[in-house]
């Protein structure tokens, strides 16, 4: 477990704790000012810039609760973000694929995964559509799911982490005479905990707040997610700001609970020379 | 025979469920797209098929008589040329710095780097406005104390580019400070117990053990960070619309205001195709470096 | 072996799910009578209560989808491409033109010319010339919007004015003696972001935008109308760009903005946000220019869309919707104004400020009904902007957008 650190003296570490937290507090302060708007009236939120609410409030919380459908809402965010865990999972074989194999084409092929990234989705939104359409799957869960499934960003990030990992511990375990699917989940996986929990994080993220895709395949507001739930409750010309406050406070909620879960495996990096 | 046909086809197990999806819902739509940007498709053409007419390049001949277009250009250039190496030191730095303890403080310290990747876009909005709003706002009125200013931060047409690049890099900091941090957790100690007995310093130790031992993930980050940036599109459609005097416009917002707000879908799509070959020279401009530092 | 076994289980169980999350979806197919009906905003509030009531006089059900505002205009392009839509849908009169023309919305003249309820007379014309294009109705309008002038009474009479300015030459004077209280102080806004605020001062003025095709842009009614706003400006009557003031801080308080001209979505926002007693501020037709004081009608139409499977009764929904108790209901769930001139004279629009509305809607009308609007007032708020950053030559800043705009409209 020990690695991946550097040895500094106790001044040096408490030298960098200081300007960590001055940094930090810029970092925050968007965040702190989002949660604590939460608990204003709409009109002091106009009126002042103060940091603390001068009437605390929980109107907004309640308002949040009470308009819309919530529970369907929150159940269809789970299912996506469910969902979007299996595209983390293609994204780690594509990576692994990528990163530890020479096969014919793999640089055509990974410059073209490259590729999707760098057209933006407002220019494919319509083809993507119609072609949901042509599939019968537009007003379908698996119609929602499937555009955003895998990402050229995860599995680029999955080739680059897993370039990291010798050969020769890949050869060593076939030379066992290991499969390369035995090798993949109990070898490769168990060694990207670190980037598995980055890309965790980031699919949770994902799925939690997917918002696009929800709509605009949707034709029955029951499959709608939070995310369009409270993007609902905006006006055409007017914006309650205490209420998209709440909303937005009450989405980071699960966010900081997975990342702090997820956090831990960051941490727990692994020793190349344990192995072999 | 057989069992090396089996071994040549593993590779391609592993790729092709992720494959097949992104032909799917990306190369498939990337190549109408690329269909559309020789058509003058509007919205008429949209709803009437039959009303498609191909053009030819006219789309991208105009294009670069478009001085909105060129000026679009210009200013995605400065965003990537400034915007790009600031994320990564910025976040390379801030990365090593966390990763200096291991207590509850530096632990804490991740999540509040990473809070402005997980704050409401409308909060991050009305914070950073009134950050830099010109009379009422907080940064002038600290430079005021000090007898500078006012700045115009967002109505100054030369500064307004760099207060969306602070803001953006600002954002964009927290998500590549977890890939490093990731990164860092690869390096083995006993590398670092061995500089330390051959009495290498702590900058020694990280010039010479903990960069090199990162540059995959730099490499990572430098790759994702300029395509990002070469789609520079949010801050400045949130903060200014492009504007003042279009100084703060860049393609990607172009391709939007051309594609979403006027309909004329066949411009922002050749639009969107001038910046996807800029994007793709600048990527493997990087993949050449890449290996040819890999072969020194 | 062990591996293989993984690898069908694996391919199983994402069969499973990927029969499960297909199974969810499809029940369309069962319920071909329901009608679907395209809300932007939040329906539930809005109109469920009047859709329900439809459903109880004809059995006729209905499913209300409510789209977020920012996405609705996206929402409707996929539905134009693909053809694959609602049967009733809420449209933006600026949408209008886009959609006729995309051949996204049932022609319902016939209609309309049969149906005493839907006779053209009965909307402001404003409101009706939204849904009418080369003679034929493709919408019934629904709820109507219309500038007027916001001011704050007190500070006003401050400087020695008992009501709003009635006339151009008025306004720059009240708003010049207001602008001179102090520093960050302004009379007027002359609002840089609003496409349709110079076109709607240049009409005033006498000025055609668009007259039998060809684009007016640079007639002299109209450089003077706009050498009339950029003087609030150069003069620092008005701000020169948006101050992204939050309305406490532009109107109330002292106001450094304490006149300027939105719609009627500022009542609730004003009496919501900015502090003020109801008495401190007030709404005003707008001041007339050379030739009048007409505004600009925005606001909502109801439309059947084209490729509908169930037409009849669509058509049978929008005129539910048109019925004079049931504008009103929606004015009472949404503030949305009735676009009927017989709703007006019901006791919910009594209140004063609401009937400065009802006297400006006499005068008031859409922007031309062409698909290129928006982009024509984008580009020309990307002319003005140097005219009041710079203070260009307004002329030649004209001729250059008017011979563009002929372009794009021959294009």
């Amino acid at each position: 477990m020990d690695t991946g650190m550097q040895d500094i003296s106790k001044t040096s570490k408490i030298l960098v704790g200081i300007v960590l937290m001055i940094l930090g507090f810029l970092m925050i302060l968007p965040f702190l000012w989002m949660f604590l708007s939460s608990f204003k009236t709409s009109t002091e939120i106009s009126l002042s810039q103060s940091f603390w609410p001068k009437h605390w409030t929980i109107d907004n919380y309640e308002n949040l609760f009470t308009n819309g459908s919530f529970g369907i809402y929150i159940k269809n965010t789970l299912i996506i973000t469910m969902a979007s865990f299996i595209g983390l999972f293609l994204n780690a074989m594509a990576g692994y694929g990528f990163a530890k194999f020479d096969f014919k084409g793999r640089k055509f092929l990974f410059m073209a995964v490259l590729a999707t990234m760098m057209i933006p989705g407002q220019v494919t939104m319509i083809p993507v559509y119609l072609i949901l359409n042509q599939m019968q799957l537009t007003n379908t869960l698996l119609g929602i799911v499937l555009p955003g499934l895998v990402g050229a960003f995860g599995i680029f990030l999955f080739r680059q982490f897993m370039s990291n990992i010798p050969d020769s511990i890949v050869e060593a375990a076939r030379l066992d005479g290991a499969g390369e699917w035995y090798i993949f989940f109990h070898l490769i996986l168990p060694i990207s905990k670190p980037v598995l929990a980055v890309q965790g994080i980031l699919t949770f993220i994902g799925g939690w707040n997917a918002f696009l895709w929800p709509l605009i395949i949707a034709n029955d507001q029951k499959y709608y997610t939070l995310s369009v739930g409270l993007q609902l409750l905006q006006g055409q010309h007017t914006s309650d700001y205490g209420l998209q406050m709440a909303g937005s406070s009450f989405m980071v909620i699960p966010i900081v609970i997975i990342f702090v879960i997820f956090q831990k495996y960051i941490l727990q990096g692994f020793n190349i020379q344990m192995d072999k | 025979m057989h069992s090396s046909f089996l071994k040549k086809i593993v590779p391609y197990t592993f790729v092709f469920p992720a494959l097949l999806l992104l032909a799917i819902f990306s190369l498939i739509p990337i190549v109408i797209a690329l269909l559309i940007s020789f058509t003058g498709l509007d919205i008429t053409g949209l709803g009437d098929w039959s009303q498609i007419k191909f053009i030819g390049f006219s789309n991208y001949l105009q294009l670069f008589q478009d001085s909105a277009f060129l000026q679009s250009i210009m200013n995605t250039v400065v965003y990537v040329l400034v915007g790009v190496p600031l994320v990564i030191v910025i976040s390379l730095t801030i990365a090593i710095l966390i990763n200096s303890g291991r207590n509850g403080f530096f632990k804490m310290m991740r999540l509040v780097f990473y809070t402005p990747s997980i704050t409401n876009t409308v909060a991050i909005a009305v914070v950073w406005t009134y950050l830099y709003n010109p009379s009422l706002g907080l940064f002038n009125t600290l430079l005021a104390k000090v007898g500078v200013g006012p700045i115009g931060w967002l109505t100054d047409p030369n500064v307004a580019k760099f207060s969306l690049i602070i803001l953006a890099v600002w954002k964009a900091v927290g998500l590549n400070m977890l890939i490093f941090l990731a990164a860092l957790q690869g390096v083995p100690r006993s590398l670092y117990e061995a500089a330390e007995l051959d009495g290498a310093n702590y900058w020694e130790q990280t010039r010479h053990i903990t960069l090199p031992s990162l540059k995959f993930s730099i490499f990572f980050v430098t790759v994702t960070t300029l395509i990002g940036w070469f789609q520079f599109f949010d801050e400045p459609f949130i903060m200014t619309k492009g504007g003042p005097l279009n100084s703060t416009n860049s393609v990607a917002l172009f391709v939007y205001q051309n594609g979403f707000q006027n309909s004329n879908f066949g411009y922002a799509a050749a639009g969107s195709f001038v910046m996807f070959v800029a994007i793709i020279v600048a990527t493997l401009i990087q993949f050449k470096l890449q290996e040819k530092q890999r072969g020194e | 072996m062990k591996n293989v076994k993984r690898t069908v289980l694996m391919v199983i169980s994402l069969l499973a799910l990927f029969l499960f999350l297909t199974g969810c979806g499809n029940s369309n197919a069962a319920s071909k009578k329901t009608l679907t009906f395209w809300y932007a905003g939040d329906g539930d509030t809005a109109v469920k209560p009047i859709i329900k009531k439809f459903t109880k006089e004809t059995g006729i059900s209905v499913k209300i989808q409510s789209i977020p505002w920012s996405q609705y205009n996206d929402k409707l392009l996929t539905a134009a491409s693909s053809k694959n839509g609602p049967d009733v849908l809420l449209m933006g009169t600026t949408q209008m033109a886009n959609f006729v023309s995309s051949k996204s919305l049932l022609d319902i003249s016939k209609y309309v010319k049969n149906d005493k309820a839907l006779n053209p007379n009965n909307f402001f014309s404003g409101s009706e010339n939204t849904t009418k294009f080369s003679g034929k109705y493709y919408a019934v309008p629904w709820y109507v919007e219309t500038r007027v002038l916001y001011y704050r009474k007190d500070i006003l009479k401050s400087v020695g004015y008992d009501h709003a300015p009635r006339t151009w030459s008025e306004l720059y004077e009240v708003a010049s003696k207001l602008s001179k209280r102090g520093k960050n102080m302004y009379g007027f806004n002359v609002d840089g972001s609003e496409p349709t605020f110079g076109f709607m001062f240049a009409r005033q003025n006498g000025a055609q935008l668009v007259k039998n095709g060809k684009t007016q842009f640079n007639s002299s009614e109209m450089v003077s109308s706009l050498e009339y706003l950029n003087k609030f400006i150069q003069n620092g009557v008005s701000p020169k760009q948006d101050q992204k003031l939050t309305i406490a801080q532009s109107f109330g308080g002292k106001a450094p903005i304490p006149m300027f001209i939105s719609g009627p979505w500022m009542l609730s926002t004003i009496k919501e946000e900015a502090g003020l007693k109801d008495s401190q501020w007030a709404v005003a037709e707008l001041p007339k220019g050379k030739a009048n004081n007409m505004s600009v009608t925005g606001g909502g139409n109801i439309a059947v869309f084209q490729y509908s499977k169930n037409k009849t009764n669509a058509v049978k929904l929008l005129k539910f919707l048109s019925k004079r108790e049931n504008q009103l209901t929606y004015y009472k769930n949404s503030n949305s104004m009735p676009t009927l001139k017989s709703a007006w004279t019901d006791s919910s629009l009594k209140s004063e400020k609401i009937q400065v509305f009802r006297k400006q809607l006499n005068n008031s009308e859409a922007m031309p009904a062409l698909k290129q609007w928006e982009e024509i007032g984008q580009n020309y708020l990307k002319v003005w902007e140097p005219i009041a950053l710079k203070n260009n030559n307004i002329k030649e800043a004209m001729d250059k957008f008017n011979k563009e705009t002929q372009q794009l409209i021959d294009k």
